[in-house]
């Protein structure tokens, strides 16, 4: 064997190994991005806050979406999100009392009992991510545990709320982890295109039901 | 031109610029009811596949259309349901009173039909359960109508919807490997248990019926009764196509008992709740989820059930229909629907609480009302199964009556004043005795009802 390809054939597998070992450092780094999204947005009080890091959510759902899809079409899920954490964050801003009303339900029991639970959810899902892993034979390690885990906080975040916008970004977090998961079973346009619309789709919902009991009855 | 442009897409578009035009009520009311006429009659008259002089154009209405690969169908053998759906909805608007009831009705119902008939036709039919989640959306900002807070109840339909959107298309996925896999029992029973899971959220089968009763109690009780009516349609008719579509029967598995299962648990759930109802919502809420457990049992009968279960819709339609109407109306006289607030109306208002009285009366499956010759074939149907379930199904129904009787005291109630009072305009109550004399005519002449939906059921099961 010619010395110098030996030597290239070298270089490029530990390029190659580095270049995968870094793929699999970022995809971790992105996971723990969106678990600590999604607890935030489960505990923290401001509502401003709140869409920001829906927002910041989505750039990981995003990331961890092309891993399986062409990039063009991943983006989809970026925009849309974005899309729909700017509907809710004007709609919320734009509102009467706003500003006074921006910190909902702040208590410390209850800010450390919701932490607690996220924590509890982050230990179970990733004890539980080997097993589900068979369930989605296209998906990297990474994208089951995130998406598992957002699944599981905007489960939580549904269960412990009973404010409407709580509830659709609850619900948002809950599509966004379906998606990073589904991400790797299917990836039809009409699909892709069609939870993008829901995903916005939600936000106008929020954003309507923010408003209604502020709007001129309709009888 | 194709039918799903005409029967869903136009129909859509209608409801969109209707949207703009929510100050003009009567223009509204008018022309919502001149475009339901047509399109239940373009459903009855127009040839499918054929061409055909339409003023000076000459026409061919092609069955189906494709967009991103996907295909949407509504061939001739689906006709049925597309009269069905914009009749119901011609219905609704006709009994509609536009000074009780939310203007943004119009649009927002019609749009709802519209989803229905998408998430029917759509092919593969797994897809439909995303439309179900944009009816869900619709839906709740029609039970959240402007200066009103969302209720709870509206919200946790919501999340219920969704939920069971998510596990019906995981289970679609998962199906899609048993094809690969033939035999593979594991993955057969996994993808069986997530749709069962799926279905179970979007029919609010135990333990997810809580929100009919949230919504029945704090709710328009006009937009709670069509939405009732029509929601749980949508899904009997998509769930009934995912099964006959997806091959889920031909997998060798046996799906009778689960249904029975499900139905039995929701009747009897019914029954038991009018008992202990005291609340017209509420009880409204008890009357829908014994009907969702009588459909379950319809539905498990397969062919023998069909027919029932679209004479079931029929009579729901108009049961709930008078029972809304006519609470719509109550809700005028009184300040609240609880039993205590409506202790004697029925002497104030007899029209008015006859239609309630009725409405419920012939669901429950009192003898010469509407539904007892229809409940008697379900019941005829299920002899041949185990004791179990047709105790239930007696003890359920009698439950239902004794929640009857308790509203007929409550309403006859001596309360004090016996003069008949005037309530709302002279043609709703027309209207309610017109739907009263209808009920009591289906109680008598059930093979008009039964003739029409064997009707339907070979058109459909022979498509």
């Amino acid at each position: 064997m010619d010395p110098v390809i030996g030597f290239s054939d070298h270089y490029f597998d530990q390029f190659e190994r580095w270049i995968t070992s870094m793929s699999y450092f970022l995809q971790s780094l992105l996971v723990g991005l969106l678990f600590i999204c999604g607890a935030g947005i489960l505990i923290v009080p401001s509502r401003r806050l709140m869409t920001g890091l829906l927002a910041l959510q989505y750039i990981g759902v995003f990331l961890l979406v092309s891993v399986s899809w062409p990039l063009e079409i991943a983006v989809v899920k970026l925009v849309a999100g974005w899309m729909a954490s700017a509907v809710l964050f004007l709609t919320y801003q734009n509102l009467p009392g706003s500003v006074i009303d921006d910190r909902i339900d702040v208590n410390l029991s209850g800010t450390f009992f919701k932490g607690f639970t996220a924590l509890l959810i982050g230990i179970s899902v990733f004890s539980l991510a080997p097993t589900a892993l068979r369930w989605f034979l296209g998906a990297t390690q990474q994208q089951v545990l995130g998406g598992l885990w957002l699944l599981g906080l905007g489960l939580l975040q549904l269960l412990l709320t009973r404010d409407s916008l709580r509830i659709i970004v609850g619900l948002l977090t809950v599509i966004s982890g379906f998606e990073i998961l589904y991400a790797t079973l299917e990836a039809s346009v009409l699909m892709t295109g069609l939870l993008a619309i829901l995903n916005i789709g939600f936000a106008f919902l929020g954003s309507y039901l923010l408003m209604a009991s502020n709007l001129e009855e309709s009888l | 031109m194709s039918t799903p442009i005409l029967w869903i897409f136009l129909p859509l578009l209608a409801a969109g610029t209707s949207l703009f035009f929510l100050r003009y009520r009567n223009l509204l009311r008018w022309s919502g009811l001149g475009f339901g006429v047509a399109l239940v009659a373009s459903a009855i008259v127009l040839p499918i596949g054929e061409v055909f002089k339409f003023l000076f154009w000459e026409v061919r209405l092609s069955d189906q259309l494709l967009i991103f690969g996907r295909r949407f169908i509504l061939s001739g053998a689906d006709r049925p349901i597309v009269i069905l759906l914009f009749s119901l909805w011609l219905f609704w608007l006709l009994i509609m009173d536009p000074k009780l009831v939310p203007i943004q009705f119009i649009p927002l119902s019609l749009a709802g039909i519209c989803l229905i008939l998408t998430s029917y036709s759509v092919e593969p039919i797994f897809y439909g359960a995303l439309f179900f989640a944009f009816l869900a959306l619709i839906f709740v900002v029609l039970l959240s109508p402007p200066g009103k807070e969302p209720t709870p109840g509206v919200l946790r339909f919501l999340i219920f919807q969704i939920l069971g959107i998510l596990f019906i298309l995981f289970a679609a996925w998962l199906a899609s490997w048993i094809d690969l896999n033939t035999g593979n029992q594991v993955m057969l029973a996994r993808s069986l248990l997530i749709l069962a899971l799926g279905f179970s959220f979007l029919l609010s089968v135990f333990p997810f019926i809580s929100w009919i009763s949230m919504v029945g109690e704090k709710n328009h009780p006009f937009l709670s009764g069509f939405i009732f009516n029509t929601y749980f349609l949508g899904v009997f008719l998509f769930g009934t196509r995912f099964i006959l579509e997806g091959g889920w029967i031909g997998q060798g598995v046996n799906i009778q008992a689960p249904l029975q299962i499900a139905g039995v648990i929701m009747l009897g759930f019914g029954g038991f709740m009018a008992v202990f109802s005291k609340h017209l919502g509420r009880l409204m809420g008890a009357m829908i989820i014994a009907e969702i457990g009588r459909s379950l049992l319809a539905i498990s009968l397969f062919q023998a059930g069909f027919p029932i279960y679209f004479g079931m819709v029929i009579l729901q339609s108009i049961s709930l229909g008078v029972w809304s109407l006519s609470l719509t109306q109550l809700q005028q006289g009184i300040h609240d629907l609880d039993f205590q607030s409506a202790a004697g109306a029925a002497r104030l208002w007899p029209v008015i609480t006859s239609g309630l009285l009725l409405g419920y009366f012939a669901l429950a499956g009192v003898p010469l009302l509407g539904g007892f010759p229809i409940y008697w074939a379900l019941g005829s149907g299920l002899s041949f199964f185990p004791l179990w379930i047709n105790s239930v199904f007696v003890l359920s129904t009698l439950g239902l009556i004794f929640g009857g009787l308790r509203l007929l005291s409550v309403l006859t109630k001596h309360a004090g004043e016996e003069s008949i009072l005037i309530l709302g305009e002279p043609f709703y109550r027309y209207l309610i005795l017109g739907l009263n004399t209808l009920l009591i005519l289906i109680g008598f002449l059930p093979q008009w009802i039964f003739g029409l939906t064997r009707t339907i059921s070979e058109l459909l099961l022979g498509s």
